[in-house]
Order: C-alpha cells, then sequence, then structure tokens
C-alpha cells in the first residue's frame, strides 16, 4: 500500500503572519490601522451637518444621501471618493463573497472592485453629474420650524457639524465644550469634525503618495536588477542623482509654485522625490533573485521577461517592499504635515498639519494638542506595524 | 584606495551637472514669474508704465528674458512674431489680458533676434494701423541696444568707444519714433527710414553656422548660469541684490550654533544608551528605552515645538523662563561678553531639544544593533575569558567594532549640520539656513532657491564620499578594490 501523506501547504507568508500575530502590540497597531481606515471611510455617518430624515409637518424627506455627492458640501474630491465607498461598501461585500463563492483569485476581485470604485467615484466628481447644490442648513430649517410651532423632527449624525460649516455663535476660537467636544478654530469650524476628516486626508495621502513612488521605484529597481548592464548603469546613476536632491526643500519649493495646490499636488511632490531608497532596495533584491535556479527555470521555458519580473521574482522581493512602504506611509504623512503646518499644504482640507499651524498662530491648547497627538498616534502606529513585519519576516528572530 | 576617491571625486562632476540641470529645469519651467511681486511684473498689472520698464531690466539683468536650455531665436520665423504682434495689438479687442502681457513679454524677450522678422512685418502693404502703431514700438524697443558692462565700475577704452557708438545709435532710432496717433504719412516716413537703418546694419543680423551653434547653446539661461558657477558665483539673489554666496554665509553661523551642539548632544546621549540597552538586552532597561525611544521617534518636532513654546516660553501662560524665540536678545549690545554667551545659550536651549530628541531616538537604535552585532562574536568571548572587567571588555573591545555604523552615519549628517532644520528655525524664528530658504521660497527668489539646493546637493555628495572613506579607515577589512 503506498502511503498517502498529508502535507500541510505552509506558504512563506504563513509563516510571516504566524510570527507577526504573536506580537501582541503590533496587532493592536494592525487593528488601529484598520479602525482608521474603516473611521475614514464612514465620517458622514459620525460627523455631518445633514440630517438622515427630517420631517416637518408630517413631510419626510432624506437629504442625506444627496448631499453626500455635493461638492459645495465636501469640496475636496478626496471625499467625493471615500463617500463613494462609503455608499459601495455594502454592495462590495456582497460581491467579494459572490465572486469568492465562484472561486475567483482574490487579487483579480480586488482589482476590479477597486476598478469600478475609481469609476464611479470619478463619474461622481463629474461637473456634469455633480451639480453644485445651494448650501443648504438643515439645522436653521429644523430649528426656525420647531420656533414657529410647527411640528417637526429630525435625526442627526452624532456630531452635528462637518468640517466646513461655520458656525456664527463661535467665530473665535472657543475651547472644548460639550457642544464642540474639541473646542472650535479661528473660523468657528469644529475641531472635532475637522479632526475626524483630517483622517481621510493623512489616510489618503499615506497610501496614494507611496504607491506612486513604489511603482517608480519598484520599475526602475527591477529593470535596473533584472538587465543589469548598460540598464543598470543608467538606473544607478538616475538614482545617484536624485539621491542628492534635498528632498524636503525640494517638495516645499515645488508646493510654494504651485498656485492652486490640492492634496493631489502634495501626493505627486512626495511619489516623485522619494522613490529611490525603494528603486535601490528592489535592484538588490533583483540582482540577488535572477541568479537563482527558479529564474533560470523561467527563463529555459522561454517565459516572457515581464512576467518572469512581476509574477516570478517580484513576490519573492516583496517583503522588505512591503516594510520600506509601511515605513513610507509613516513618513508621507509626516512630510504632508508638516508642509500644511508651514502653510503649504492644501489650505481648504482639513489637514492635522493645516489645524496645528492655526493652534500654533492662536496659541490655543485644544488646537494644538488634537492634531498633534493624532499625527503622533497615526505615525507610530505604521512605524510599530513597520518594524513588526520586519522582525516577523527575520528568519534570525523566528520563534 | 587614492584611486577609489579619484575616481569618485569625478564623478561627482557629471552628477552635479546633471542635479543643477534638473533643478534648473524645474525652477525654470515651473510656472509663475521670478521675484514674485517685488518683481514688479505680477499679473494683472497694467502692461505700461515704468513699472513695466524695471521689470524688463530686471530680466535682462537676470538673463531672464533668455530661453531656458535651447536658443533657436535665430531662426525666428515672421509668422511667430506676427502672431505675437497680433496677440499683443489685440486688434479684435477679444484677447483675454493673459495672452496680451504672454506675447508683450515674448516680443520683449525676442530682443534684438526679433529685428529682421519685424522689419518685414512693418514693409507688409495690409497692416492695419493699429498693428503698424504696435511693430513700429516694439522695433523700436527691441533695436536698442543695452550699453556692453554698464554696471561695471571701469571700463577699457575699447568698450567705453563701442558704449558711445550704442548710445548714439540708440538716440538716433529714438527719433524715429512717432507718437500713437500719427497719420498714415508719418508712420510711412518713419517705416523708410527703419528701412534705411536697416540696409545699414544687415550684417548684424545676419548669422554664420558657428555663430548660430553658439547661440543655440550659450545665448540661455542655463550657460549663463554655468558660467558664473565655475567661478563659484551663484549670482546675487532677486530681491535685495546680495550676492547669494555671501547671504549664506552670514546665516550659517546661526544654523552651526544650532545642529554642531545638537549633534554631539545627541552622539553623547544615543551611544551610552544604545550600548547599555545591547549589554543588557531584554532586560526590563532594554525594553523601556526601546518604548521611549520609539515614542520619540514618532513624535512630530513641529509638534514638539510648539508644545515646549506653549508651555515654557514667556509667550505661553505657564512657566515663562525662556524666550519665545529668536537667536539672542534685542537687547544683546548692552550686555557683557559673558551675559551675550548666556543669552544665546537660554536661547537655543528649546531649539536644541527639539532638534536632539528625534535623532538620537534613530542613532541609539543604529548603536544598540551595531553593538549586538559584535557582542556574541568570538573575540569578545575571548576577552572575557582572559578575565578582563566587563568594563574593558565593553568599551575598549566591543564599542571598538560596534560603533562603525553609527561613525559613518556623521558624514551623511553633514547637509542636516550645514542647512539646518526649516521647521525648527521657521517655529524658533532663528535667522539660519532654514529660515533663508523658507524665505527665499515665499519670495520666489530664483536664484538663492537655486544655490540653497545646489550647495545641499554638494554637502550630501561629499557627505557619502566621507562615510564611505571612514568606513574603510575605520574598518580595514574593507577594500575597495
Amino acid at each position: 500500500m503506498e502511503e498517502k501523506k498529508e502535507y500541510k501547504k505552509i506558504s512563506y507568508w504563513t509563516v510571516v503572519w504566524s510570527q507577526f500575530s504573536k506580537n501582541t502590540i503590533a496587532l493592536w497597531g494592525l487593528g488601529a490601522i484598520i479602525l482608521l481606515l474603516l473611521q475614514a471611510i464612514y465620517v458622514p455617518l459620525i460627523a455631518l451637518d445633514v440630517p438622515f430624515y427630517y420631517s416637518i409637518d408630517g413631510k419626510t424627506e432624506y437629504p442625506f444621501l444627496m448631499e453626500l455627492f455635493n461638492q459645495n458640501r465636501f469640496e475636496n474630491s478626496i471625499d467625493i471618493f471615500f463617500n463613494t465607498f462609503m455608499i459601495l461598501s455594502p454592495l462590495f461585500l456582497i460581491s467579494f463573497f459572490v465572486m469568492r463563492k465562484m472561486k475567483i483569485a482574490v487579487s483579480k476581485i480586488l482589482i476590479s472592485l477597486c476598478v469600478v470604485l475609481f469609476a464611479v467615484s470619478f463619474f461622481m466628481s463629474m461637473d456634469s453629474v455633480n451639480t453644485k447644490k445651494m448650501y443648504v442648513n438643515y439645522k436653521e430649517i429644523v430649528a426656525s420650524a420647531i420656533k414657529d410651532g410647527r411640528q417637526a423632527d429630525a435625526l442627526f449624525p452624532v456630531i452635528q457639524y462637518s468640517y466646513r460649516e461655520m458656525d456664527s455663535t463661535a467665530q473665535n476660537p472657543q475651547p472644548p465644550s460639550s457642544l464642540h467636544l474639541l473646542g472650535t478654530d479661528a473660523e468657528g469650524r469644529d475641531v472635532f469634525a475637522r479632526m475626524l476628516y483630517g483622517t481621510r486626508i493623512s489616510m489618503t495621502i499615506g497610501v496614494v503618495a507611496v504607491s506612486i513612488y513604489m511603482l517608480i521605484g519598484i520599475i526602475l529597481g527591477a529593470v535596473a536588477g533584472y538587465f543589469g548592464g548598460s540598464a543598470d548603469l543608467w538606473i544607478s546613476r538616475i538614482i545617484e542623482v536624485v539621491i542628492c536632491f534635498p528632498t524636503f526643500f525640494l517638495i516645499l519649493t515645488l508646493a510654494a509654485f504651485i498656485e492652486k495646490r490640492t492634496v493631489f499636488h502634495v501626493m505627486i511632490l512626495i511619489g516623485i522625490v522619494s522613490w529611490t531608497g525603494v528603486a535601490r532596495l528592489v535592484r538588490g533584491e533583483f540582482l540577488r533573485q535572477r541568479g537563482m535556479d527558479y529564474v533560470q527555470a523561467a527563463i529555459a521555458l522561454g517565459i516572457s521577461r515581464v512576467k518572469i519580473i512581476f509574477s516570478h521574482i517580484l513576490p519573492n522581493a516583496m517583503g522588505p517592499i512591503l516594510v520600506s512602504a509601511t515605513f513610507g506611509v509613516a513618513s508621507a504623512i509626516l512630510t504632508e504635515s508638516s508642509l500644511s503646518f508651514l502653510g503649504l499644504g492644501d489650505t481648504t482640507a482639513p489637514s492635522w498639519g493645516g489645524i496645528l499651524n492655526i493652534g500654533r498662530q492662536q496659541g490655543k491648547l485644544w488646537l494644538i494638542l488634537a492634531p498633534g497627538f493624532a499625527i503622533f498616534f497615526v505615525v507610530s502606529v505604521f512605524n510599530l506595524v513597520g518594524e513588526a513585519i520586519r522582525d516577523a519576516m527575520d528568519p534570525r528572530l523566528r520563534q | 584606495m587614492l584611486a577609489y576617491i579619484a575616481k569618485r571625486i569625478l564623478w561627482m562632476f557629471p552628477t552635479f551637472f546633471a542635479i543643477s540641470l534638473i533643478i534648473f529645469l524645474i525652477l525654470n519651467l515651473a510656472p509663475g514669474k521670478p521675484g514674485g511681486t517685488l518683481a514688479g511684473g505680477g499679473e494683472g498689472q497694467e502692461a505700461s508704465g515704468s513699472n513695466r520698464e524695471s521689470y524688463r531690466i530686471f530680466k535682462s539683468q537676470f538673463n531672464l528674458d533668455k530661453p531656458v536650455l535651447f536658443n533657436t531665436r535665430y531662426a525666428l520665423s515672421d509668422r511667430e512674431v506676427e502672431k505675437c504682434l497680433r496677440n499683443f495689438a489685440n486688434e479684435s479687442g477679444k484677447t483675454p489680458m493673459k495672452e496680451v502681457i504672454k506675447a508683450q513679454e515674448l516680443l520683449e524677450d525676442y530682443g534684438q533676434y526679433s529685428i529682421p522678422a519685424l522689419i518685414r512685418i512693418v514693409n507688409k502693404e495690409d497692416l492695419s494701423s493699429k498693428m503698424m502703431r504696435v511693430t513700429l514700438e516694439t522695433l523700436l524697443q527691441n533695436a536698442q541696444r543695452y550699453p556692453i558692462n554698464a554696471y561695471a565700475g571701469r571700463l577699457d577704452e575699447k568698450t567705453k568707444q563701442l558704449n558711445d557708438e550704442i548710445d548714439l545709435e540708440n538716440n538716433e532710432l529714438r527719433s524715429y519714433a512717432c507718437s500713437p496717433d500719427a497719420s498714415k504719412e508719418v508712420q510711412a516716413e518713419a517705416v523708410s527710414k527703419w528701412n534705411a537703418w536697416y540696409e545699414r546694419t544687415k550684417g548684424r543680423f545676419e548669422y554664420s553656422p558657428l555663430q548660430k551653434i553658439s547661440i543655440f547653446f550659450c545665448d540661455t539661461r542655463f550657460f549663463k548660469y554655468w558660467e558664473n558657477l565655475i567661478k563659484f558665483d551663484f549670482g546675487v539673489s532677486h530681491i535685495d541684490k546680495q550676492p547669494v554666496m555671501g547671504k549664506i554665509l552670514s546665516k550659517l553661523q546661526y544654523s552651526l550654533c544650532l545642529s554642531v551642539p545638537s549633534v554631539i548632544l545627541a552622539y553623547i546621549i544615543s551611544v551610552p544608551l544604545g550600548v547599555f540597552s545591547a549589554v543588557k538586552q531584554n532586560t526590563l532597561f532594554d525594553r523601556a528605552c526601546a518604548v521611549v525611544l520609539f515614542m520619540l521617534y514618532s513624535l512630530p518636532s513641529f509638534f514638539v515645538a510648539t508644545i515646549l513654546l506653549y508651555f515654557f516660553s514667556q509667550g505661553g501662560d505657564y512657566v515663562k523662563i525662556f524666550p519665545t524665540g529668536g537667536f539672542q536678545d534685542p537687547n544683546s549690545e548692552y550686555m557683557t561678553v559673558l551675559q551675550q554667551i548666556a543669552d544665546v545659550l537660554w536661547h537655543l536651549v528649546l531649539p536644541l531639544i527639539c532638534m536632539t530628541y528625534g535623532s538620537f531616538a534613530s542613532l541609539s537604535r543604529y548603536a544598540r544593533t551595531g553593538m549586538l552585532d559584535v557582542i556574541r562574536s568570538d573575540y569578545v568571548r575571548t576577552a572575557r575569558a582572559k578575565g578582563l572587567s566587563e568594563f574593558t571588555v565593553v568599551v575598549k573591545h566591543a564599542m571598538r567594532n560596534g560603533m562603525i555604523p553609527i561613525i559613518t552615519l556623521l558624514g551623511t549628517l553633514l547637509p542636516v549640520i550645514i542647512g539646518g532644520s526649516v521647521i525648527i528655525e521657521y517655529i524658533f524664528g532663528i535667522p539660519g539656513m532654514g529660515q533663508l530658504s523658507i524665505t527665499s521660497i515665499y519670495n520666489r527668489d530664483y536664484n538663492m532657491i537655486m544655490g540653497i539646493q545646489l550647495i545641499s546637493a554638494i554637502l550630501v555628495l561629499i557627505g557619502i564620499l566621507i562615510s564611505d572613506i571612514m568606513y574603510a579607515i575605520v574598518d580595514p577589512r574593507i577594500s575597495f578594490k
């Protein structure tokens, strides 16, 4: 009788995950990142000056859904994107499980869902679809109805302020109160709402800026490392040149030169100046991997170069890239908040650095502490997770 | 080793050239104008008057009227010039103001290169009176030559003579001017005068192939910038016309006062800390240290600076002991030398804290890992086996090798030491390099920005070289063969 041996499939990432999950603090960190992301997506449910429904004299209206795409209420396209995501997220969850049942690979599902998301949010932010509706103050409508003695009822989110809404009764910075949990800023805007919406800015900056420079770095590094020779020589020279740029100063200069700065400009700027580290890392990994047997086998099988680079070698080089990406998110968030702190960020966006800058100018403690600790928290959480991944992948530290 | 260093230094030149080219292109192709509002050519301003003329002089002074990288204006076609003229003349009255100003500026920038085309246009039959007037005005403006070396103190005889000739010709040209509401006959007379003048000076506007090549490469902003750079001249500031190099040197002392003590402090604190936590690995001390340092590493320095200012400065509401900012007391002239030193030190306490804490967090981790690498090696065990005291083993044997990575880091710190920290200097109002950088960015002082970027690029280049060399000196196992 032939003995059938059952081998449990243990992939590299399973090992890394089992190492990672032994680190309790890192798990908390990962949880915090997920919570932050969820918070970024679902802020309008927590803080917005639009009621889910309101009824005056028995006539009920549901303005919430439409107002999510009103560019007069959300002037940033980032917000439109996140709002789209928020609306579509239940659909996405359902379709994810349906497609999973149909045995479609996870990566393919994610990519297709991302494409759908981007397409829809782009469609939503188009001017022809998104007519800029009047800024309606629902709170006033309801309040005046009650004042007139009519029967009125409304259900607002927990925090009844949006990040742009200026409270006319609190034009000077107000200290925290039961009305404004973290007080208001110089223009009477609720700081807590601004902080919550600021998560969106920070998260997108981190993720998008890092994706941009990962893309540049991986492509250049892979080409240099895989092909070697003159390609390697030229790309290495380019890296040497770009490394010498005073990165932060260059970002500052370019940001100051752009007249109508948006958050996207800041992301692109961070992305195009800080790819050198990744490129060197990827180049080194590819130099190491391309001599290995499995690459030789792939070449012998006649697999195309692009496929070898991206689906054979790259997954094996992904570990160090992932670590550097996690640290990169932290440093991109720091860079963006420094820029906003110097007044060179997107001045319309509720960026944490911008709030801190106002706090410094006004000398108000609640305007300093709230954004400062938020930046500190997010940066340290990302650093923590990055470090934990690095330790989990280090074979010397394996238990 | 020497050959390696020589090779590295030689490689630095093309690298530096590429860096300067990229930064130059970025700055010059960026939207907006240099000098910002101070240059007096801001958008929306009326396109005439002395303001206009001063901006023209400003442009020619800083070579801003030249193309950025390549000059093809020797072959300027009539069509291009005519298009500009039409936009400038705004015959239909529908051209947006922005286009008009753009056309006017382009015409100014074309300068002498536009003369042949202008002469040909002015002789056209079907020119409207408005076009005629604009063309004549442009001709008058562009035909006049600038005297050579107008700003130099002393000129030799030959240049003087040449300048006199130029003056004479300019005077003559000015007499060709006709008033804006001149009749057709007066204009026709002016045209014939221009034709006669052009007949005489035609040779000046015909270029030989060699001349064309030299114009193509040399009559450009980038070439003119490099012409000065070769002489270590970074030009003068667009704002106050002071030499860039002098301004940077005068700001350097303030930044050095802050960064040198900060680096020394960081090393003094972080090396023992790192060594100690490596020796006591996995003890409570080591873990506590790691946690605290990790938190410090993630704390944004602008947040800490703001908090410190809020709680410990005279501008805040709590412990009013430290000054709110600046490098020294405004009344420091009346103090004795000792008092002055104490005053400066007192001003530097808060910025020093902010500048130091972040770097010693990362430095001591380097020290710890460096130490951990050697502490288990055989030679350390041998030293212990010989019966040496723990102190001798750690300090004399292990530390020598364990500190190699942290020493070589010094080289890469060079740009930080000299360049200072933009954010800290901005918050504490210290008039150093960082402050200079940010004000030059706000003022769009291109030469200053360029100078600072290039100097920091040079410092990075030198810093990398130094750390590589130090690596080889400290660790004889490394060779560059």
